[in-house]
């Protein structure tokens, strides 16, 4: 998109577009995998059940209708459905592009096949935790780390942008040096993006093994800092230890410099994504985002999208978010990062606080600094 | 067979009509996206295969106020630079 029209859009923030751009559709319940800090199954507030393949096909029209650009399916694990073929024609039909979240291990020859046939795919994002498959494996499962790199490699042959995520837990934090060095050395791929487990879904019964604690969490931002700089920057991180280093490093400059508010600093702003897209459950219900699945806004084929995108009271106050000040919660009383601070995730927010409308205490950098942590 | 002069849209390419007007075209195919202001809207509507360039430039000038002189040739530029990028075509002469 120009410079100019992107400009325009970003200057009229409080403005929101007729229809979103993309959504995020869980396409199914079911996955073959149960990783142990998965933030889609333990949800008590999801019904875990899927749709028939005309329902989704009903709905596909619709975002057709409305110009939809994007949709990413995901899940559970999206290649567990034997319909996929005749949902990928419907999105081709209605004139959208896709792309996928997957653990890899279910992507045979015949799909890939199929998906590089239809033009249409933008990448398969493949989630890969480890070097080797006792690392990997110690989270996800036996036989998953070689399912992922045979689905990496089907991928591959058939020219189809991969993209792999690694989620950094516990069990794998010692291990970025080599995940780096297998990912961009042996797998060959251009680059790679990193998040953390959260505290969400299966996550939460398994925290106490999973999440890092801040020596780790501090370990992994030195580690990924080093890593992405030697790799000419072919590292990223919308969260986890690389954004969160990134950011905190800014703000304590800022911090020290007595430097301005950053934009949309001082507010509960966070990623802004309620006025780009919005999400699908497996069971149809739609949702401001995955990470709010419990803000249920309405369901497909019964409700209209575009009426809940322009009317929802739930969607409307979550996009009116970014006017609630930090200086207004006793969590951020005194805190000399606020004009630097978004509040982060209301997805993480909900539950670490019970609150959507709160600051993310796990993106805190005060809280970080207070219990041991440095900024790096 | 001949190229008329009178544009067609690519059916493939979407029109997603944004706030205040502008728009963006996007193909699906190639996954290039293009910026529009609300002229250019009223331009890609009219770009039928029926409606000569002269015919839309016209019907322009008769839906805005203050349209410029230059409008004309503003038009065609905007039309080959969707064509120069796949997003429209010219209609062929029918037999």
């Amino acid at each position: 998109m120009p410079e100019e029209l992107k400009d325009k859009i970003e200057s009229t923030a409080s403005k929101v577009m007729r229809t979103p751009r993309s959504l995020d559709i869980e396409i199914t319940a079911r996955c073959n995998l149960r990783c142990r800090y998965c933030y889609f199954f333990n949800n008590p507030a999801v019904e875990y059940r899927d749709l028939p393949t005309d329902e989704w096909l009903k709905f596909f029209d619709e975002l057709g209708s409305l110009g939809v650009m994007n949709v990413t399916l995901a899940g559970g694990e999206p290649f567990i459905r034997k319909d996929l073929p005749i949902l990928l024609e419907g999105i081709a039909r209605n004139r959208m592009r896709f792309s996928f979240l997957s653990n890899g291990a279910l992507i045979d020859d015949e799909i890939a096949a199929f998906i590089a046939r239809t033009g249409r795919c933008e990448h398969v994002q493949v989630s890969v935790d480890g070097s080797c498959a006792e690392v990997h494996d110690s989270c996800r499962g036996q036989g998953s780390f070689d399912g992922a790199i045979r689905g990496i490699r089907t991928l591959q042959r058939h020219r189809i942008g991969v993209a792999v995520r690694v989620t950094i837990h516990r069990s794998n934090v010692n291990d970025l040096d080599n995940i780096a060095h297998f990912l961009l050395e042996e797998l060959g791929l251009p680059n790679f993006g990193t998040n953390s487990a959260g505290y969400m879904g299966t996550c939460c019964v398994n925290a106490d093994d999973l999440l890092l604690n801040i020596e780790e969490r501090k370990e992994a931002m030195v580690t990924l800092l080093r890593l992405t700089a030697n790799n000419n920057g072919r590292i990223s991180a919308d969260a986890g230890p690389l954004a969160d280093g990134r950011m905190w490093r800014r703000m304590e400059e800022a911090r020290v410099q007595n430097e301005p508010a950053f934009h949309n600093g001082g507010r509960l702003t966070a990623c802004g994504c309620p006025s780009n897209k919005i999400s699908v459950r497996a069971d149809g219900a739609i949702v401001p985002c995955n990470m709010l699945a419990h803000v249920k806004l309405g369901r497909i084929n019964h409700d209209s999208l575009a009426e809940i995108w322009k009317n929802s009271p739930a969607l409307n106050q979550l996009r009116n978010r970014y006017t609630i000040p930090l200086t207004g919660f006793e969590f951020c009383a005194g805190c000399s990062y606020i004009p630097y601070c978004t509040g982060n995730c209301p997805g993480l927010a909900y539950t670490l606080t019970g609150m959507v409308d709160h600051p993310s205490p796990d993106a805190c950098l005060r809280r970080f600094l207070e219990e041991g942590g440095a900024v790096v | 067979m001949n190229q008329t002069d009178k544009p067609i849209a690519n059916p493939i390419v979407v029109l997603r009509e944004e706030f205040d007007d502008w728009a963006v075209l996007f193909n699906p195919d190639t996954a290039d996206a293009m910026g529009t202001n609300p002229v250019g809207v009223a331009v890609w509507k009219r770009m039928d295969g029926k409606r000569s360039l002269e015919d839309i430039a016209s019907e322009i000038r008769n839906s805005f106020e203050d349209t410029p002189d230059a409008a004309s040739k503003e038009i065609a530029d905007f039309v080959n630079t969707l064509a120069e990028n796949g997003f429209a075509g010219l209609e062929l002469e029918s037999k």
